[in-house]
This record gives structure tokens, C-alpha cells and sequence, in this order.
């Protein structure tokens, strides 16, 4: 669980409120939407307020890990309208509809297109990370006759990652909506 | 539309202006539209020398360690952020009239108003707070 990519590490160790979340706004500010940044912090406060903050700000609270007194929180910055962006891709499967397949024992190809950040912690158990930047240099992985659930957070990338494998000539792509947003079944995280 | 926090600062001590500028700072990079409107003693929260040297409680001087230890950030810090993160800082009219103090006596950015100009912001805000 240690090794978690991020395309930030900020540094707010010894600050104080509001210290960590100042400065987690002005990292943010500079990144792009769908980065993933790592806020270090020793304030025990931090745990609450960066999660309050996410809620407040609309960007995507991850999860924290605490590794020797020092708290790492991380966030994913979020697209302007990501929820409401016009779906393009026909063949989709409901969430609940995957979870019957799922219980009915089929072995499924699940692809779970959001950042490794976000896969580590919490997945659909036996899904594979393939982070959608990375997809279009990982179709080798499998047959274009293959059926393959692709899933993010809410249906947007996920829907990307549809219309990009069917242009590759991939016939049988589902994405699952709403995805890991609305998800009740099982799941499972790095150890 | 966006949270609007406002806050009225009446109150001149080391104290109050944390509990002032951490709720400001914190509400502005939480992306909330923040104004303060400074009167009476909470006008030293801003002034150019006082902001500098504000006192603790009589007897509450041992808490200055407390907060060295802390790592807490120093008041005029937390003045120049809550400026960076557009916090509108509104001094009272009045009270400056009172006390015989001018604009340029206090920190730069500042607006100078009367109890209308807090209260045409105030009117809808979200959260409403006295310190």
C-alpha cells in the first residue's frame, strides 16, 4: 500500500490548522483535472478537515494512510461537471446487474480504468487496474472476442475507455454505470 | 453559487484574532466568499503595528510557548493569506472615526465602511459569525 502513485506529493508536516488545507487548495489550484496529489501532514485534525474540505470543494477524497505519526492523505481533483457529461457509449450494465453476474459465479474481465490511487483503496475484488491513460498501450491484454466490464468512479471514463476499445476494434465492452460511486457489492484494497 | 461566510471581529485580543483569521482562511480555501468587518477593539486585528503585537488574556502569557510549540502560524501570516485567498476585510467607519485612526494606519487591501456595507454582504450569507 506504500507505493501509491501520485502525480503530487505535498508536504504540510508539522503545520497546523488551517496550514494543511491552505495548502492542499493552492496544490490544487495547479493541478490538472484527474491528478492525484499525497498530503502529508502530522495535524490529527487534518484527518477530518481534508475530507470536509472534499465534500465542500467537489474534489474526490481518496483515502489516508498513516505511516509513522505522519497522516497521507489523498485527493483526486475533479473534472468541472464531471457527474453531468453527456454519455456517448450504447452498451452499458448497471451496477446491480455486474453484481448478479458476479454471484452467479461468471468469471468476469473487469477493467478498472481510474487511477492507481483509487484502485488501491477500494475495487470490485479481481478487477484489473488499467489506469484509462495507460489502455490504449495495455489492448494486447486481451481478445477483441473477450467480453470486458469497464469501471471508474461515476461512468465517465469508463465511458472514454468503451468508446476508445470499440474503436479498436473490441466487440463485446460494457461500461458499468453509475461504477464504484454507487457500488454495494464486495470489495477489496491493497494490504 | 458558492458558501458565504461573515464575520464580525470585535474583539482585539491574541485570541480572537486566531479564532478570526483560522475560520477566515479555512472557509476561503475551502472556496466560501468570506468577509470580516473589523469594529472597535477587533480594528487592531488590522492595524498595521498592533496586528504585530496583540496581547494574550492577563494571566494566560504562558500559552505564547504553547503556541510556539504548536508550529501555530504567527497572526500577520494568517493576515497576508486570508489577503492572498481574497478575503474581503471591511474596517468600521465609525469606530476609526472614534478613535481618530486613518486608512493608511491599517494593513493594505483593507475597505473602509459603515454597518450597510456588512450587512448588504451578511444578508445572505450561509454562516454568520461573532467574535
Amino acid at each position: 500500500m506504500s507505493n501509491i502513485k501520485v502525480d503530487q506529493t505535498l508536504d504540510c508536516k508539522g503545520l497546523a490548522c488551517p496550514m494543511p488545507i491552505v495548502r492542499t487548495k493552492k496544490a490544487m489550484d495547479q493541478l490538472e483535472p484527474g491528478q492525484v496529489i499525497e498530503v502529508q501532514a502530522t495535524d490529527k485534525g487534518s484527518l477530518a478537515d481534508i475530507q470536509g474540505w472534499a465534500k465542500n470543494t467537489g474534489h474526490h477524497y481518496l483515502g489516508t494512510l498513516e505511516e509513522n505519526e505522519v497522516l497521507k492523505h489523498y485527493l483526486r481533483k475533479s473534472e468541472p461537471g464531471e457527474t453531468r457529461e453527456p454519455k456517448k457509449y450504447p452498451h452499458t450494465v448497471t451496477n446491480d446487474e455486474l453484481k448478479s453476474k458476479m454471484e452467479g459465479g461468471s468469471k468476469l474481465n473487469i477493467l478498472d480504468v481510474r487511477e492507481p490511487a483509487e484502485y488501491a483503496f477500494s475495487r470490485i475484488p479481481g478487477a484489473v487496474s488499467v489506469p484509462f491513460g495507460e489502455l490504449e498501450n495495455r489492448l494486447g491484454e486481451w481478445n477483441k472476442d473477450d467480453e470486458l466490464y469497464v469501471v471508474c468512479r461515476t461512468g465517465t471514463r469508463s465511458d472514454l475507455a468503451c468508446q476508445l476499445l470499440a474503436d479498436k476494434g473490441f466487440k463485446n465492452v460494457k461500461n458499468v454505470e453509475p461504477g464504484m460511486s454507487g457500488w454495494t457489492g464486495a470489495t477489496e484494497q491493497n494490504q | 453559487m458558492s458558501t458565504k461566510v461573515a464575520i464580525i471581529a470585535s474583539n482585539g485580543g491574541l485570541f480572537d484574532a486566531y479564532k478570526v483569521f483560522n475560520i477566515a482562511t479555512a472557509a476561503a480555501a475551502t472556496e466560501a466568499e468570506v468577509a470580516i468587518f473589523f469594529t472597535f477593539e477587533g480594528l487592531n486585528l488590522i492595524h498595521k503595528q498592533a496586528h504585530h503585537e496583540l496581547p494574550l488574556p492577563a494571566g494566560r502569557e504562558p500559552i505564547a510557548e504553547g503556541f510556539k510549540n504548536a508550529n501555530i502560524p504567527g497572526i500577520p501570516q494568517l493576515v497576508e493569506m486570508a489577503r492572498e485567498l481574497g478575503v474581503k476585510m471591511i474596517g468600521c467607519q465609525m469606530t476609526m472615526d472614534v478613535m481618530n485612526l486613518k486608512k493608511e494606519e491599517f494593513i493594505d487591501g483593507i475597505e473602509v465602511g459603515g454597518a450597510v456595507t456588512f450587512l448588504d454582504f451578511a444578508k445572505d450569507a450561509n454562516v454568520s459569525l461573532t467574535f
